[in-house]
């Protein structure tokens, strides 16, 4: 089965890459069965991990072993099924029920998380160091850096900062934004190109190594 | 009905949410997991209907003979593939790992590496150093990418003999320097917008989840 898996990931590979010279029949062959494949993995992942554990478990329990509190997971599978609802025009409003308590609970687990996490942490992160300063404990080139992150963050929100106009020194501290902001961009940029880069070696060293046994 | 009962639930369910992360007491822990579940039960229900549609989609064009209608049935082929040996047999039996391993894994980082052709040619037409932010895109990104293939070390040291793996370091300085409070100020204005997004969204100022139109 291994080496029939082999042939079948080779040419399925080729038939991708195919897509170098121009759009073509192989090309669309894979595409067309990528997208089923994907979307079938992604409900076979829901169901096992979601829908099993999640509502199925907790029903039967309740039912096998009388824990009639698990029953209350009816609810959420009654919610759920008002997604449903958009299929029949006349009551599709109803679909706003789920929608409005995923929302709802999204943004209330955003507010105390999104500020841990990414606003507390990162200011620590930012101010933390100062304190190694302090102590003594950086040498020339790390205090050199430090000072150059809160420059950075500053300047950088001051971009972003758009309640004032900027002209004088909230321009040109925005302007020394820009300079981060183009070489954090640059950074970016090169590690997706590099990212993208290594899996072509990857999918090179599969087709001549696994496949063609050439190297 | 239509529209302020969805308000009232989105209100109810974001602030339980946003004070039970808070309260470490048993209940408003138990209450804070067990809404999550829910929204864990809620939330594959939207997967069907995203299924439905795609089939939907894919039907009508094999009804109206569109344009590579028959591709359309691999759509469908992959599709049943995947759910008929998975749900049933689960996800650690051999024939889904199989297609899991031999079909889906090798097209997905192969369709991830076409990028590296185009984004290749895209920045050879696009970038040009004509000012100083262009110039420092440009250097930062060559320096990164230089840095990240071995490749680039071994040039340098080979040539240079003048401070061992230089192109590696510097990329180490950019990314944990430069780029970081770039990073760090583009995450706190995000953080900040979606803090106020999400109390506007709770406290019904923002309703354009809702759909529709004013009355509906």
């Amino acid at each position: 089965m291994e080496l029939i898996g082999i042939w079948v990931a080779a040419l399925l590979t080729l038939c991708i890459y195919s897509f170098l010279y121009r759009d073509n029949p192989f090309y669309r062959f894979a595409e067309h069965l990528f997208v089923g494949l994907s979307v079938g993995y992604g409900i076979v992942l829901t169901f096992h991990q979601g829908f099993i554990p999640f509502a199925w478990n907790p029903l039967q329990e309740a039912v096998t072993k009388q824990e009639w509190v698990g029953l209350v997971r009816l609810i959420p599978i009654g919610i759920g099924g008002l997604f449903f609802a958009r299929l029949v025009p006349s009551q599709g409003w109803l679909i706003r029920y789920p929608i409005a308590i995923l929302i709802g609970v999204g943004s209330g687990l955003a507010i105390p998380n999104v500020m841990r996490a990414d606003i507390f942490e990162q200011v620590h992160g930012t101010l933390a160091p100062f304190a190694q300063i302090h102590a003594g404990e950086l040498g020339p080139f790390q205090i050199f850096g430090v000072v150059l992150m809160l420059i950075g963050v500053i300047s950088t929100l001051t971009y972003f900062f758009f309640s004032v106009e900027h002209r004088g020194v909230v321009g040109g501290v925005s302007k020394i934004g820009i300079v981060f902001l183009m070489i954090g961009f640059g950074s970016a940029f090169g590690n997706t190109v590099m990212g993208r880069v290594s899996l072509l070696i990857q999918r090179v060293d599969f087709l001549l190594h696994d496949w063609l046994h050439l190297i | 009905m239509r529209r302020q009962v969805p308000l009232i639930l989105c209100f109810a369910f974001g602030i339980v949410m946003a004070l039970t992360e808070f309260s470490p007491h048993p209940f408003s822990q138990w209450l804070n997991e067990e809404i999550i579940d829910w929204t864990l039960v809620i939330g594959p229900f939207a997967l069907v209907l995203a299924v439905a549609t795609l089939v939907q989609s894919h039907w009508t064009r094999i009804r109206r003979r569109s344009e590579y209608w028959q591709y359309s049935f691999l759509v469908f082929i992959g599709m049943a593939a995947m759910v008929l040996i998975g749900i049933p047999l689960g996800q650690r039996h051999e024939a889904f790992v199989w297609l899991f391993r031999y079909a889906q894994v090798p097209m997905d980082a192969t369709m991830f590496s076409l990028l590296a052709f185009f984004i290749a040619s895209a920045a050879y037409r696009a970038f040009r150093a004509r000012t100083l932010e262009a110039t420092l895109l440009l250097a930062a990104a060559l320096i990164v990418m230089i840095g990240n293939a071995p490749v680039g070390d071994l040039i340098w040291n080979t040539i240079i003999p003048f401070e061992d793996n230089l192109p590696s370091t510097a990329r180490q300085w950019i990314l944990d320097n430069p780029n970081l409070s770039a990073r760090r100020g583009i995450i706190l204005g995000i953080s900040l917008g979606v803090i106020s997004q999400s109390i506007r969204i709770i406290l019904g100022i923002e309703r354009s989840y809702l759909g529709g139109v004013e009355g509906d």
